[in-house]
């Protein structure tokens, strides 16, 4: 039986680039800045007058942490490719590129260009698609006719387009799967993009995330109460989460393959592995976090590792009520009395969705310190857990990533620095 | 090379449009006629075409059976009531509550739209373009994910659970993520299928982009007009050899190989020469370390659009095209329509099917043969040559996959083979 992580036959698989279009702008500086400052990549959203969904009384989010409209996507896309494409489209195939130049790769001569290259896939996790352009596809339904539908609003829409625009554009002719696992995505496609490469099914794949948050989406989350303007992950007072679009994107493959054309790992996909928890509601957290937690011990002994080799978590905790009580839970049984490593909660800065919070486990990987839990006040006693308060985080060789979705699944990798001596 | 962890099917279960039910399905699609026609899941009356492959109401007695039905989504019901079956089929349906076999299973699945149709319902009635109040129960099946996360909780499936939306190559995919899973050890029992329902969105989206059919689709014929819209879903129960022999399951087929690519080339058009599928085909049978020759049947993509049914029929000669007699090729869409991000797993469910009961299902649809198909077309059920089926989709987004899958045999189910 062979491991369930990265190990294929040509050595391990590594993260050799990072491909990030988000609220902060592009690329991993100026996110590293963000969450060094600490403080959410927050702004207002104009529901205008799009359809939308009124608030509670009292209650109604109206921020998220969406990409610039007017971002310039540009060398990473041209304003003629983007003018053909959704916006999850523009920013998977920004990231996507962005991600290969990252890695030494060639970022392709676009779209056309024959044959594709076969050995480079696409693992992209999104949660809600393109929602802007299924919604434009309602309405002109609903203001003209149902005949009067786009084809390019349709081609647009489904939820692999930015997928299958990812190939075009970055010319990867391998294997080209989009998952739909809500919050648990983001690992989730590492992970299968990993093993995709340990199986020898593609050399090379863009995996990772992309989203959308449009202001129906906004207004519809918010109306199930799941939304703050100041998420505080483990906070007692937590509230919800920051709804946060863009995508990012890492590019992973075997290491002899990185070395032999003198590239430098960022890291190294350890080990993978999901669980659900049966017992959450359709669009809740339940109260399963110890068994999904002995899942995960029984995937880190798989790959040779305990709980006690990890030495930091970068959590999925986003601030949401009982998301954070799971992933709490989970936390404590995975690591017993002795309690968790430094635990990272990048998603008081980077919001939920896009993948943003991946970017953290690579910082800490690197040895950049973290940023303050700016928010966290007050620690919950039911969860036990409390944020890494900023800076360094000392020796961090092995980072533990979660991610835990409402409606019960739960995904994760281990990333381990590239000059691990495997164990 | 090693010996490698083989993948056997112990369980099938199918929601169609032939009914819910793995013996209408097969009875359906044996048969030669079509289950496509009117349809009332939504009211169509101002779209361009007007026939689906609609799934009829359940049998009174499944509302009961499945937990918290009302609450359900179409796709929620044809996933769970699918599982239910092959579950039972495979001896792992618990007299009540959780599974507890299920408690390690990995749950790979497949759809396009999930709750889209309830959604849609939400989004008229918030737009005042449909009576009632816009509740949010409407869109609480929303996500893709979410048939899949009603037959985990229906079932108590606790290993991994994912959810592929890769337009409708889905299905095929799903299959195999499973496969992976089954042979790097994360999971010893999986279930992999997918579910879709009938939608606006999606009706719409092919019509306006004249895809579909004004009658019953007709795969590989030279009157075919595009696809028709299917919905339902299926479930196969996939677990090693090993666990099989040892619980003493019997097996319908094994799953040997997959494979899946990119054009890279168009959203919507599959490449000309079929490129893409051509290299799914051939990475599949790759993997299932077989020849194009052992290759006796074709479930095929064959949705019955022009440019498709070209496409893959050069896709098939360009990988199987040397043997010595052209391949039996077969599409169940004339009879159960396209359904989409699931239409990988129900016709994975019939290619199971046809292997088990050594009979491969005829091509509905009346017309001639388009000789530009190039394809030895099944147009009357004909007896399944000795060898090994393969599955192939071709998807939205340049997408392509395709499963091998080789008959059970009795000296193949007890030990591994060394590969």
């Amino acid at each position: 039986m062979s491991g369930t992580g990265g190990s294929a036959a040509g050595g391990r698989v590594v993260v050799t680039g990072l491909g990030l279009v988000g609220a902060w702008g592009l690329g991993l500086e100026p996110l590293a800045a963000a969450l060094l400052a600490g403080e959410p990549l927050a702004g207002p959203v104009d529901r205008g007058a799009a359809a939308s969904v009124p608030p509670r009384a009292g209650r109604g989010v109206e921020v998220a942490a969406r990409v610039p409209p007017d971002l310039s996507l540009e060398p990473w896309l041209s304003r003629r490719e983007a003018r053909r494409m959704s916006p999850p489209s523009r920013f998977a195939v920004a990231a996507g590129r962005m991600a290969l130049g990252a890695a030494g790769l060639p970022v392709g001569p676009g779209a056309g260009a024959d044959p594709p290259d076969p050995d480079l896939g696409v693992v992209f996790a999104t949660a809600y698609g393109a929602s802007s352009f299924t919604q434009g596809m309602l309405d002109q339904a609903i203001d003209e006719e149902p005949e009067a539908m786009s084809p390019y609003l349709f081609m647009e829409s489904v939820a692999n387009a930015p997928a299958g625009q990812a190939a075009i554009h970055c010319r990867a002719g391998g294997p080209n799967e989009t998952l739909c696992q809500r919050e648990a995505g983001p690992p989730a496609a590492v992970g299968r993009g990993a093993a995709l490469v340990a199986a020898g099914r593609a050399r090379r794949v863009l995996a990772g995330a992309v989203e959308e948050i449009t202001p129906l989406l906004l207004s519809v989350l918010d109306r199930f109460g799941a939304l703050s303007a100041r998420p505080r992950p483990f906070d007692r007072r937590r509230d919800g989460f920051l709804a946060a679009e863009g995508s990012t994107l890492l590019l992973l493959e075997r290491d002899d393959d990185a070395r032999a054309r003198g590239a430098e790992p960022l890291a190294a996909v350890r080990a993978r592995g999901g669980a659900f928890d049966p017992t959450a509601p359709r669009n809740d957290w339940g109260r399963g976090g110890a068994a999904v937690a002995a899942a995960i011990a029984r995937g880190l002994a798989r790959e040779g590792l305990g709980p006690g080799d990890v030495d930091a978590v970068v959590s999925g905790a986003s601030g949401a009520r009982r998301g954070d009580r799971f992933e709490a839970e989970l936390l404590r049984e995975l690591f017993g009395p002795a309690g968790p490593p430094p635990v990272l909660a990048p998603k008081r800065v980077t919001g939920e969705y896009g993948g943003a919070y991946l970017a953290a486990a690579l910082l800490a990987l690197a040895g950049r310190p973290a940023g303050p839990a700016a928010g966290f006040s007050e620690p919950d006693p039911e969860l036990g857990v409390v944020p890494h308060g900023g800076g360094a985080v000392q020796g961090v060789s092995r980072v533990l990533v979660t991610g835990s979705a409402a409606g019960g699944s739960a995904a994760w990798v281990i990333l381990e620095s590239p000059g691990t001596v495997q164990r | 090379m090693r010996a490698r962890t083989r993948a056997v099917v112990t369980g099938v279960g199918v929601v169609s449009a032939w009914g819910w039910g793995r013996e209408p399905f097969w009875d359906g699609i044996s048969g030669g006629g079509t289950a496509i026609g009117p349809f009332s899941r939504f009211d169509h009356a101002g779209y361009r075409t007007h026939v689906a492959g609609e799934v009829p109401p359940p049998p009174s007695s499944l509302p009961e059976a499945i937990p918290g039905w009302p609450r359900l989504s179409w796709a929620d019901r044809f996933a769970v009531a699918a599982a239910r079956e092959a579950l039972a089929e495979a001896g792992l349906l618990a007299a009540a509550g959780p599974s507890p076999d299920l408690a390690a299973a990995g749950l790979f699945f497949a759809s396009s739209t999930g709750g889209m149709l309830e959604g849609e319902e939400f989004y008229l009635r918030l737009r005042g373009a449909a009576a009632g109040r816009a509740a949010l129960r409407w869109i609480a099946t929303q996500p893709v994910s979410s048939p899949a996360e009603a037959v985990a909780r229906a079932f108590g499936v606790a290993g991994p659970v994912e959810t592929v939306s890769s337009a409708c190559a889905s299905g095929t995919i799903a299959l195999g993520r499973a496969l992976d899973a089954l042979r790097s050890g994360e999971a010893e029992l999986a279930l992999a299928g997918g579910a879709d329902s009938l939608c606006r969105t999606t009706y719409g989206g092919f019509n306006s982009l004249r895809s579909v059919d004004e009658e019953p689709c007709r795969p590989f014929l030279r009157e075919r007009g595009g696809l028709s819209i299917g919905e339902g879903g299926a479930v196969l129960v996939l677990e090693t050899a090993e666990r099989a022999a040892a619980r003493g399951a019997r097996v319908l087929a094994e799953l040997t190989g997959a494979g899946s690519t990119s054009d890279a080339g168009h959203m919507t058009a599959p490449h000309p020469e079929g490129a893409g599928a051509a290299r799914a085909l051939a990475a599949a049978l790759a993997d299932a370390r077989v020849e194009p020759a052992e290759v006796a049947f074709v479930n095929a993509h064959g949705t019955g659009t022009p440019l498709n049914d070209v496409a893959e029929g050069r896709a098939l000669a360009a990988v199987l095209g040397n043997g010595a007699a052209p391949v039996a090729v077969t599409s169940i869409k004339g009879a159960v329509g396209h359904l989409l991000g699931s239409a990988g797993a129900v016709e994975a469910a019939a290619t199971v099917l046809s292997l088990a009961r050594g009979t491969v299902p005829p091509t509905a649809g009346r017309g001639e043969l388009d000789p530009e198909t190039g394809v030895d077309l099944v147009r009357t059920a004909r007896v399944a040559a000795p060898g090994v089926a393969v599955s192939l989709n071709l998807a939205f987004g340049g997408c392509n996959a395709a499963l091998v899958f080789a008959p059970a045999a009795a000296d193949r189910a007890a030990a591994p083979a060394a590969g």
